[in-house]
């Protein structure tokens, strides 16, 4: 086959990544589906039926919220049970702690901690339900759940961590229409959902995990004066601290015990200022957004996650006595309000009314709400199926009875419209009975149970429909990524062949093309082992164990390779050449025993991935003993990071200039982060005042501009003129120049990255970061001593899973829980999405790019390596080794793990943790993704540019003489 | 200078026979005896202090070695290299030295690979690498001594030659192979006792140790065949 030439390798690779794009953009459209929607927003025509539309024409845009109030109520015939809502959302509240599970009551410790809430259900002053909150179970989806009733898709918890207003129609925004006054207090989420909606509001953010008293705290110092306040019509109390709680200690935490009795003292607060001013009659919602797992956790789909509370405190008709807790969905609770309140629906709501709220209405009222929710429900319908009309049945004479339609089976349509209309007809027929007075209770309930059952169904097949996937886009976005990946890999098995045919001619070494190392053999199955074990929920959770062992694994084998060589060398020669060569061996033993070493640290440092969270580690540990130990750390940690950094400039000693104008690049930022450190980072609390946030900024451009000049300017003044002026060895001349370019400029980037880490990280994180660096630096420093020397390839796979591994020793996992947020504000001084993203970014892959960004230094000490072989050196071949492989490795190795993983999600589609741990893990293999084409084409338009540059110069040089 | 005297044994090993001859039977009896002792060692475990690797891996993995010690360093002590130099007890020695040194070397490797590091988990991992010292360590320090060329070989290359490497060699890969994968269900969310350090290493291990056995066996039967014809 003819050689490959670098024009037809650059536009297969730019062609299979473009391809690779497009496949993976259409299978995260295709299996993350938005969810579905109507536009716009309920007003008086939702009290009207969608089936026979009549002629009345509501305008209704010009109404006073007086008016529109009135008009509601009036139109919907149902009289609002409740002037106020005081809506308390305990954050995290798993239900299990006060009704119980499965019939059994909650746990004696539970109940004892909350005495006056059990006191309430006891008497049946409360009524409790168990409300399913449907994954992910993260706050923001959730609040969105309840007050739009919408199934939210997966898409929604990537925006979690920039919460932006909610635009689609909702019961706070209905509330606001009606001109009710609005007050909330606690988690800020609120605030971001509806920014202007609160006439007071008080927002506390939910990023400081540990504080479990001061975000509660603050929530109630408002409570005494807002129960005097008469103005409110809705009063939202979101209290963080019993999920910060869990975060820190798991459901049987110490502080549990207290922060429910807290939570109690606040609900009896409330409830004896309920019963005390009689000012209209008030409902007190107290709900949960989601559950927590054993270890406080949540996110996932388990039963402890999704568990979440609803009691309704000061419900009119109580029973006096305590009932078995029902199981509604928690979308149920927006048309529960929506109808108590006397607003209409939310549009997209997909809930289903809970009937027994509304038990102190006579029967025609409840049969209203009933055929209200209906409606909406099939407005929504009709939004999904064009075809759903039943039209046919508006002509049903008056006393068209619901039994004469038989069973409803066939397609979905016919089942929804045969539903409904059986339903209606029956609800007709009750309403001309009723005037006869015949026949009552007997049609009453069947009636009812007929909209339940359209209801049911209806509701059930709307949030199936949410998780529908259009098979032909899937199929389709699999295969671009399948095609780009196998192009990508064709084309690193063809380089191979064509890099060896090249060395082999020009080096002499007998073919070893097919001869497999070890270490070879080993890095493919590293491929295969991590594609595997991708198939294992527990395995994506405790993904760091993975990488980890494979790491290391393969380290061991590196060492055992360069035990094997120790005698193998050719020991008749001179005594100068054993001793250079046990030094050599030295070094190559003690670089790699480094690496490992410092990995098992990086692994000790943050040990757990999901499950295993509690386990100690060092990181732990130190936070225990608090910033005095901390500090000294993160101190020696920059200073071992610069004084890595002179080390392995040293190598460049001949190039005195410019290991000085290098070095003084790494001072002085370095001298800024240090002082950062030292004055504003304190214990937990990021320190947001004007002169630190201006710090960092000028640590940005510090950064950013020396890097940025030294990589353009390195190349300009890097001298390439062969000292002894032999004509035959110019070419060997620039090719030493454009390697000490690449040299320093890696050098440059991986300094600069890791300062820029250090400034962002949390302090907790500074000695891995070191570590990090210390590990690439020294298995470069073995591959650059190892002889013969291996694959390329296997280095630089090495290298990218040296920063995987490091990806999750930084303390990542596959749960979006993990990444830092608090750092991705650090230095922005007014909130900006794409700023805080891209600074998150910045934090999250720091060990991917790192390793990415040390590639050059690869790139560097293989072209030397190729120099010293070579007699003549060929550009194109220059360009094969440095710039083909350091490129088409990482993109390969990472497509194969992008199909792997899109497989196996799809494989995975049905099962239980799709959304809890697949889909998460999902999201970062795209993210990795985006990581790894971003550091590919640095690393490509540097060493591009560094080659251009230096042969101009070689070119003009050239014409000059 | 020295590294060229070492290669000299090695030459010899093969062609002047400076180990002892091996039967056929010999070698059937020696594998069966080696696998005898930890199906032995754990007949004692379960009937005589009823204890089991799951419940009490300290006690189990320590009674183990202490059973199989004693049969690997006595056995292969028979077979040492160069018996004219070097007596049998001289050879077992090497084998009780070899015992902490080799415990050293794969506590090492273990913790590398992640095993935890700490006093609750100090005699846990001690007795664990005891019992891979046996199965590794142990046997090559009684045959060969101190002799790195025949380390290297055995170890780093995995070259044996002749029924005694065969059966130092496999099973101490074997074991090594063994434990490697036993360790991947560790991560697993099952919630079984067994998934703890070092159990289900510990089982992986001897798996793999006596697969090795069967393996070395029917390598050294082979080729004692195919020297036959």
């Amino acid at each position: 086959m003819a050689a490959l030439t670098c024009t037809k390798i650059t536009l297969l690779t730019i062609a299979a990544v473009v391809i690779q794009i497009i496949g993976l953009s259409l299978f995260v459209l295709g299996f993350f589906p938005v969810k579905p929607a109507i536009s716009g927003i309920s007003g008086p025509e939702s009290f009207s039926s969608p089936v026979c539309r009549s002629a009345e024409n509501y305008n209704y845009t010009n109404h006073s919220p007086e008016e529109l109030k009135s008009l509601y109520l009036e139109l919907s015939n149902i009289s609002p049970s409740y002037d106020r809502l005081i809506l308390m959302v305990v954050d995290g509240l798993p239900a299990e702690f006060i009704l119980g599970r499965d019939d059994r009551p909650a746990q004696e410790f539970f109940r004892k901690s909350m005495p006056y809430t059990q006191s309430l259900l006891d008497k049946g002053v409360a009524t409790g339900y168990h409300t399913k909150a449907a994954p992910p179970t993260v706050t923001m989806p959730r609040l969105k759940a309840m007050v739009s009733g919408s199934v939210g898709g997966f898409l929604d918890v990537a925006l979690n961590f920039n919460t932006q207003e909610l635009l689609d129609d909702n019961l706070i925004g209905q509330f606001f229409k009606i001109g009710w006054k609005m007050v909330m207090f606690g988690d800020e989420t609120w605030l971001k959902l509806f920014p202007r909606s609160f006439a007071r509001h008080d927002g506390v953010h939910s990023f400081f995990v540990k504080d479990t008293v001061q975000v509660d705290h603050n929530v109630s110092r408002h409570l005494d004066d807002e129960l005097d306040k008469t103005d409110w019509k809705l009063l939202i109390l979101h209290y963080l601290g019993l999920d910060h709680v869990g975060h820190t200690g798991g459901r049987n935490s110490v502080l549990m015990g207290p922060k429910l009795e807290e939570m109690d003292e606040v609900i009896k607060k409330i409830h004896r200022s309920m019963i005390q001013n009689q000012l209209g009659r008030t409902l007190l919602m107290v709900v949960s957004d989601h559950g927590m797992t054993e270890n406080g956790n949540h996110g996932g789909a388990s039963y402890e996650e999704t568990d979440a509370l609803m009691l309704l405190i000061g419900l009119r008709d109580y029973d006096h006595r305590p009932t078995t807790h029902k199981t509604v969905n928690q979308v149920d609770i927006t048309p529960t309000m929506a109808l108590l309140f006397g607003v209409p629906i939310p549009i997209n709501s997909a809930g289903i009314l809970i009937a027994e709220t509304l038990k102190s209405l006579e029967g025609e009222q409840q049969l209203r709400a009933l055929e209200l929710n209906s409606w909406q429900i099939f407005r929504l319908l009709q939004a999904q199926l064009p075809d759903l009309s039943c039209s046919s049945s508006c002509g049903v004479d008056k006393d068209g009875r619901g039994s004469e339609i038989g069973e409803c089976d066939s397609n979905m349509e016919e089942i929804f419209c045969c539903l409904y209309v059986k339903a209606a007809a029956l609800h007709k027929s009750w309403k001309s009975c009723q005037v006869f007075g015949s026949n009552k209770v007997m049609d009453y309930s069947s009636a009812v149970l007929a909209y339940n059952n359209f209801l049911r169904t209806a509701s059930e097949w709307l949030s199936r429909r949410a998780t529908n996937k259009p098979v032909g886009v899937l199929t389709f976005g699999v295969t671009g990524m399948l095609i780009s990946s196998l192009v990508l890999l064709c084309l690193l098995y063809q380089l191979e062949g064509d890099v060896h045919v090249i060395e082999n001619r020009t080096s002499h070494i007998k073919s070893r093309m097919h001869k497999w190392h070890m270490d070879e053999i080993f890095a493919m199955s590293i491929v295969c082992f991590l594609v595997l074990s991708m198939g294992s929920s527990s395995l994506i959770e405790e993904e760091q164990y993975i990488w980890h062992f494979m790491t290391s694994t393969s380290n061991l084998l590196l060492l055992r390779k360069a035990i094997q060589s120790i005698s193998s060398g050719n020991t008749q020669d001179q005594v100068s050449f054993i001793g250079r060569e046990s030094k050599r061996r030295i070094i190559q033993m003690f670089s790699i025993i480094f690496v490992l070493i410092s990995g098992r640290i990086l692994r000790g440092w943050h040990q757990g991935g999901v499950n295993w969270t509690n386990f100690p580690d060092l990181s732990k540990w130190l936070e225990n003993e608090g910033t005095a130990y901390i500090k000294p750390v993160q101190l020696v940690s920059l200073l071992l990071l610069i004084t890595s950094g002179f080390y392995a400039l040293a190598f460049l000693r001949p190039r005195k200039g410019f290991v000085i104008i290098v070095g003084l690049s790494f001072v002085f930022p370095a001298f800024l982060v240090l002082q950062y450190i030292i004055k504003y980072q304190r214990s937990d609390v990021p320190e947001s005042s004007y002169s630190a946030t201006l710090l960092v900024q000028l640590i940005y451009v510090i950064i950013g501009t020396s890097t940025f000049g030294i990589v353009v300017a390195l190349p300009w003044f890097m001298p390439v003129r062969n000292p002894k002026g032999f004509s035959s060895h110019q070419n060997k001349a620039l090719f030493v120049g454009i390697a000490d370019s690449l040299y320093l400029i890696g050098l440059v980037y991986i300094i600069c990255w890791c300062l820029l880490q250090l400034l962002l990280q949390q302090p907790i994180n500074s000695a891995p970061i070191l570590l990090l660096l210390v590990q690439i630096l020294a298995s470069m420093c073995f591959s650059s001593v190892t002889e013969p020397k291996p694959n390329q390839w296997v280095e630089l796979a090495s290298l990218y899973y040296l920063g995987m591994a490091g990806h999750f020793a930084l303390g990542n996992t596959n749960t979006i829980a993990t990444i830092d947020v608090a750092g991705a504000y650090m230095g922005v001084s007014s909130h900006s999405t794409i700023l805080s993203g891209i600074l998150m970014f910045i934090i999250t892959y720091a060990a991917p790019m790192l390793a990415l960004l040390s590639m050059l230094m690869n790139i560097s000490l293989r072209s030397r390596i190729s120099l010293v072989n070579a007699q003549d050196v060929d550009l194109q071949y220059m360009l094969k080794k440095t710039l083909a492989y350091p490129c088409l490795v990482p993109l390969g190795l990472n497509s194969i793990f992008l199909v792997a993983y899109t497989t196996i999600l799809l494989l995975m589609r049905n099962h239980l943790f799709v959304w809890s741990v697949f889909s998460p893990k999902y999201m970062y293999v795209c993210a990795t993704t985006a990581c790894i084409y971003l550091g590919v084409i640095i690393v490509a338009s540097t060493v591009f540019y560094t080659y251009s540059t230096l042969g101009l110069r070689k070119m003009w040089q050239a014409k000059i003489r | 200078m020295e590294k060229a005297k070492k290669k000299l044994p090695k030459m010899s090993t093969s062609s002047n026979g400076t180990v002892l001859p091996i039967s056929s039977s010999y070698t059937i009896f020696l594998h069966v005896i080696c696998s005898l002792g930890l199906a032995l060692a754990f007949w004692i475990a379960h009937n005589v202090y009823s204890i089991n690797l799951v419940d009490d891996p300290t006690q189990t993995l320590c009674l183990v070695w202490v059973i199989e010690a004693p049969i690997v360093i006595l056995l292969f002590s028979g077979f040492r290299q160069h018996p004219n130099q070097c007596s049998y007890m001289k050879a077992v020695g090497r084998g009780l030295l070899g015992l902490p040194a080799g415990a050293i070397v794969n506590a090492l490797g273990a913790i590398a690979l992640g095993a935890p590091v700490g006093i609750q988990h100090f005699s846990k991992t001690a007795n664990w690498s005891i019992l891979m010292s046996v199965f590794t360590i142990v046997p090559t320090a009684s045959v060969f001594g101190s002799s790195w060329t025949e380390w290297q070989r055995l170890f780093a290359q995995a070259k044996p030659n002749g029924p005694i490497d065969l059966l130092i060699c496999l099973p101490a890969h074997g074991a090594v192979i063994g434990a490697w994968f036993g360790a991947w269900p560790m991560p697993l969310d099952w919630e079984r006792p067994w998934q703890e350090w070092p159990i289900c290493v510990s089982f992986g291990a001897m798996a793999g140790y006596l697969v090795g056995m069967v393996i070395s066996f029917g390598m050294s039967l082979f080729q004692k065949h195919l020297k036959k014809e």
